[in-house]
């Protein structure tokens, strides 16, 4: 039982590192801000919550994983929503970058 | 090895390389066809392009007006970068040259290791009845010393508020119309979501203030989250629906008196200890709630402070006023 514990916690803990690593690759590889922000929107819920999700399991269930569980939840909130203003704020503002990346694209992608 | 289709750039996974790349986008909107929206957006780029030529040459015309005083400039900024690298340099030696001289660290004979941490440890709970050995010594041990970060706090308000605050006029008017002139306006997620942060963000604040002689806490870090939380409620509804429970009436009134009760607490204190009086002030069991003196008070007093100087800061930074 121990073992089966450990194993399903040790996948989960080494799904939520795979998130975090694309998450941060993601963010270096792209040019583009909206991109990237996408990228690291992966890392801030998926990779998270993987990480809780295993983390409860090692631990078991006690008031320890009730407030895992919380963690989770604000992190969902505030995270997300913060990307969602920093993408508003970027949509809103920056209009040279959006016209320049369409620019790109119409002409062919010359970097 | 392998190679390359002939008709690789049609297929769909060129298109998601490119789209690693940054080369090309699934989600942006791609221009079509409309020979009238071509045409708008040629007169737009010919506009444009006007407007450039235009700044250009003003940005020229105000460097040639503005060439006499450059020549000052440049040797004040040499001079300026000369004096900073030799205060840098002797603030450098100075600070390592007293390092030098401080004693080992772990040292039992050390001057930090006295018999005041001793008598906090072993009789902190005992004197002052608070289980967080840690308010008990800020507020009670050293109320003074508190009492003049309170003061700093206040003091530094104060001067934001000299400096930044926009008192009537014109120029009030545009301020408070375009404060949030970058920001999305009315944002039905932030909105959502601030519905259901705000509230337990208080209630956690509050929760840690009055917790502050039982756990980790107290009036400083309690303070700080409510702050926080009345900033969420401000991005979120704007400073009109905020205004409704928190506004520059409320920040007078709850500031001053909560300075006036906090100094009129550890007066009393001061005033009975200096004279070797009893405080008649019971500590109750240490543990409940209603215990440790005073404790509590100048808590919820020194959170009130905090929250208010918190988001007074935020407040007159972005719009000068409250």
């Amino acid at each position: 039982m121990e073992w089966v514990r450990f194993t399903f916690a040790a996948i989960f803990l080494i799904f939520a590192a795979v998130m975090e690593s694309i998450a941060v690759f993601g963010v270096y590889k792209f040019k583009f801000v909206m991109n990237r922000m996408h990228a690291a929107a992966i890392g801030d819920t998926l990779g998270l919550m993987l990480g809780a999700v295993g983390l409860i399991i090692l631990k078991g269930l006690s008031w320890f994983s009730l407030k895992m569980v919380i963690v989770v939840v604000f992190l969902w909130m505030t995270s997300a929503i913060s990307s969602h203003v920093i993408m508003r704020m970027e949509y809103s503002i920056d209009e040279e970058a959006v016209n320049e990346e369409t620019e790109k694209m119409q002409t062919g992608g010359t970097q | 090895m392998s190679r390359k289709r002939s008709d690789y750039r049609s297929t769909f996974y060129s298109r998601i390389e490119n789209f690693v790349n940054g080369k090309e986008e699934f989600l942006l909107y791609k221009p079509s066809g409309n020979t009238e929206a071509r045409q708008l957006e040629a007169l737009e780029e010919e506009l444009t392009e006007a407007a450039d030529l235009l700044d250009k040459r003003e940005a020229q015309q105000r460097l040639q007006d503005s060439t006499e005083p450059l020549d000052f400039l440049k040797k004040f900024h040499r001079l300026y970068g000369i004096i900073a690298a030799i205060i840098c340099l002797t603030m450098m030696i100075l600070l390592m040259s007293a390092v030098s001289w401080l004693p080992r660290f772990g040292n039992p004979s050390n001057p930090a290791n006295n018999e005041v941490i001793k008598r906090y440890i072993e009789k902190g709970q005992e004197e002052t009845g608070a289980v967080n050995i840690v308010t008990g010594l800020i507020l009670n041990y050293r109320g003074f010393d508190t009492m003049g970060e309170t003061h700093v706090l206040f003091i530094a308000a104060s001067c934001v508020m000299i400096l930044l605050l926009i008192a009537e006029g014109e120029e009030k008017k545009s301020s408070y119309a375009f404060d949030r002139y970058m920001e999305p306006k009315n944002d039905i997620i932030i909105q959502k979501a601030a519905n259901f942060i705000v509230p337990v963000v208080f209630v956690f604040g509050i929760y840690v203030i009055l917790n502050g002689h039982l756990s980790p806490g107290g009036g400083f870090s309690g303070g700080a989250i409510i702050g926080a939380g009345m900033i969420i409620h401000v991005s979120a509804f704007g400073f009109k629906k905020t205004g409704r429970f928190f506004n520059e009436h409320v920040y007078k009134v709850g500031k001053v008196s909560a300075l006036c009760f906090y100094v009129c607490c550890l007066s009393y204190y001061f005033y009975m200890g200096a004279h070797g009086y009893d405080n008649h002030i019971p500590l109750g069991t240490p543990g409940n709630i209603l215990s440790s003196g005073l404790i509590l008070f100048i808590n919820m007093f020194v959170g009130t402070e905090v929250a208010c100087t918190m988001y007074a800061f935020y407040a007159l930074f972005r719009k000068g006023g409250l």
